[in-house]
């Protein structure tokens, strides 16, 4: 991934990890993780609770040593320029710690104190990161009085008050309500265009609607890096033409019509429903006018023809827990290509999204964001 | 130490804005108050034996001594701990020496607060004209600073070993009596070299023997100052291994 950044972006990496590896006793929470994050992406860390993000994120804040290995942020090592990156990173971990007895403005004063701001800056940036989050008319309330998507949001303007070059977000929407988590995946897809950002989550259209670039972790391992589009392209391959008709007695036939159109890699037998008869029509491209064509001159009654891509709920499902869910997806043939847990990542080689904007498509068929962001 | 300022503002701040604080201020100063004028009542009037009673004579000043550092600091470092907030202060650029140096500043700056008592009480004498034998009242109070630092950094150090506020807090109170009063059980009995070493370390021989006499031996200065050291360098190795656990 690194060599193939370095020819789209110039700049050297934010992040940089290489071979970390974390220990807490005889358990191993991250193991032999590398990865690197360029300027301005999005990423977001996606695993089932125990996976290793919190642990690796602590290590990147400064908070975590690692036990062997190593990561950069910006340039300095986490572990002996500890306080060169904790003054470039904003951290929010996902307890929100707060001072419950400060007010909102005090609890940002104290922020702008810890990282040295002076006195005219402290004046200049707090209302501005309050208006950025949408608490200037709460300034003055104490902070153990607040909801809780409201410290959500007191917690980001504390992460983004000395202005760092990293924002660092464990698990930013837990806890919260539908309504609250969506204001603050809006909140955080804004600070998404300025900033780096690397935030974790098990809620998976969390990271969908927020991250270009996933990364999902399973059982301390990174088992899968790439954008959505292209996770869905290289471990996905189960991209299907669904296909449902009344076929009376040409199944045979027609299954055999259907696996002879060019770019139909195989059609699978979903069964019969009623009067109709079901196939999944395995192939990469989108070949419903072909199948439309086809049904059309031989006059069988369309039902359904549609167009199925794996979600990324199913890819995440076969690769961290590695299960192939229920087969009603279009993913249901193809479980011998996901990797086992614990197996090598799945490097997706390309550029990576260096602008970190949302709903770029860096291949065909990658609109990721509209099942889940609508 | 960078940072130490903040955070010792911001613990002062909390300390003040918490009703805990203001009964430990108050009950202290009410029951300082009662003795001072109750032995000033009983000598007759002599401004000597009440500043001297006022200024660690008492049994009262030194269960205040023993019972306020604990209360004060027992929340300091395993509450932080607990809710998450000393992760904030460690991912902060500041080092976790300022952050453990900072919050015993705070809680050494209220027992200073709280020891002025005395200072007014010799102030008082000196406005209506019976004017105090001054040094030892400042020895006196210098003492309480003394033996307010060690206690408070035991508290800490306390603190960042337990992880509730009152384990905490029994733990310092308990270690605070016996550094108190083991050198005068050792004393009863003959432990020979053992013995003599607990001696060496007698809070209470060194209070009277200097303090009190409005001495400041910088000896006796540096015995405090270095236990309280040691005792918040423990502290601060112990917040840096919660890094690691």
């Amino acid at each position: 991934m690194g060599l193939a950044a370095a020819h789209c972006l110039p700049l050297p990496p934010v992040i940089s990890v290489q071979h970390l590896t974390r220990r807490f006793g005889s358990l191993t929470a991250i193991s032999d993780l590398s990865f690197e994050i360029e300027q301005g992406e999005v990423v977001g860390f996606l695993g089932p609770n125990g996976a290793g993000k919190t642990t690796c994120l602590r290590i990147l804040a400064g908070f975590l040593p690692a036990t062997s290995g190593g990561a950069s942020v910006a340039g300095f090592d986490v572990l002996k320029e500890s306080l060169e990156v904790r003054r470039r990173i904003g951290y929010l971990a996902e307890t929100v710690p707060l001072y419950n007895d400060q007010r909102v403005e005090e609890m940002l004063g104290f922020q702008g104190q810890l990282h040295s701001l002076s006195r005219s800056e402290r004046a200049r940036r707090i209302p501005a990161v309050l208006e950025r989050v949408g608490l200037l008319d709460r300034r003055r309330q104490m902070v153990g009085h607040l909801s809780r998507g409201l410290r959500q949001r007191v917690g980001l303007a504390v992460a983004l008050l000395p202005e760092p070059e990293v924002l660092i977000l464990d698990e930013p929407t837990s806890g919260l309500d539908p309504l609250q988590r969506i204001e603050v995946r809006g909140l955080i897809q804004e600070l998404a265009l300025e900033h780096t950002v690397l935030l974790s989550s098990h809620i998976l259209p969390e990271i969908e609607a927020v991250c270009p670039r996933v990364m999902i972790l399973s059982e301390g391992r990174l088992a899968a890096d790439g954008t959505h589009a292209q996770l869905v392209e290289t471990l996905g391959g189960g991209s299907c033409v669904r296909f449902e008709a009344a076929l009376g007695a040409e199944v045979q036939d027609a299954q055999r019509l259907l696996a002879g159109i060019p770019g139909a890699q195989r059609v699978d037998d979903r069964g019969r429903l009623g009067i109709h008869h079901c196939f999944d029509i395995q192939c990469d491209e989108d070949l419903r006018e072909d199948i439309g064509a086809l049904a059309a001159q031989r006059g069988w009654a369309l039902r359904e023809l549609s167009w199925q891509k794996p979600t990324l709920e199913e890819l995440f499902a076969r690769i961290a827990l590695g299960f192939d869910g229920d087969r009603t997806g279009p993913t249901g043939a193809s479980t011998e290509e996901s990797p086992p847990p614990g197996s090598a990542p799945v490097q997706i080689d390309g550029c990576p999204s260096g602008t970190g904007g949302l709903g770029e498509k860096p291949t065909s068929g990658g609109d990721f964001l509209n099942p889940f962001n609508s | 130490m960078k940072g130490t300022l903040t955070i010792f503002r911001r613990e002062v701040s909390a300390l003040f804005q918490s009703p805990l604080a203001w009964v430990l201020l108050a009950v202290s100063l009410a029951l300082s108050g009662w003795i001072f004028v109750a032995v000033l009542e009983e000598s007759g009037g002599s401004v000597k034996a009440s500043l001297a009673f006022a200024g660690g004579g008492s049994k009262v000043y030194w269960m205040i001594m023993l019972f306020l550092p604990p209360l004060l600091t027992m929340r300091m470092i395993s509450e932080e701990a607990r809710n998450g907030l000393l992760e904030f202060l460690l991912t902060a650029p500041v080092s976790d020496g300022a952050v453990v140096l900072g919050k015993f500043l705070a809680a050494w700056f209220f027992m200073a607060v709280m020891w002025s008592s005395s200072l007014v009480y010799a102030l008082v004498f000196e406005v209506v004209g019976s004017a105090p034998d001054w040094p030892p009242v400042v020895g006196g109070y210098i003492g309480a600073l003394l033996v307010s630092a060690l206690f408070c950094a035991l508290g800490l150090l306390s603190s960042a070993a337990f992880k509730t506020p009152a384990l905490s807090a029994f733990v310092a109170l308990s270690g605070s009596i016996g550094i108190l009063f083991l050198p005068a059980l050792a004393g009863l009995f003959e432990f020979g070299w053992l013995g003599d070493t607990v001696a060496a370390v007698d809070i209470l021989a060194h209070f009277h023997r200097s303090f009190l006499i409005g001495v400041v031996d910088s000896q006796v200065l540096l015995f405090f100052l270095a236990w309280a050291g040691f005792f918040l360098f423990l502290a601060v190795r112990i917040v840096e291994a919660k890094r690691w656990n």
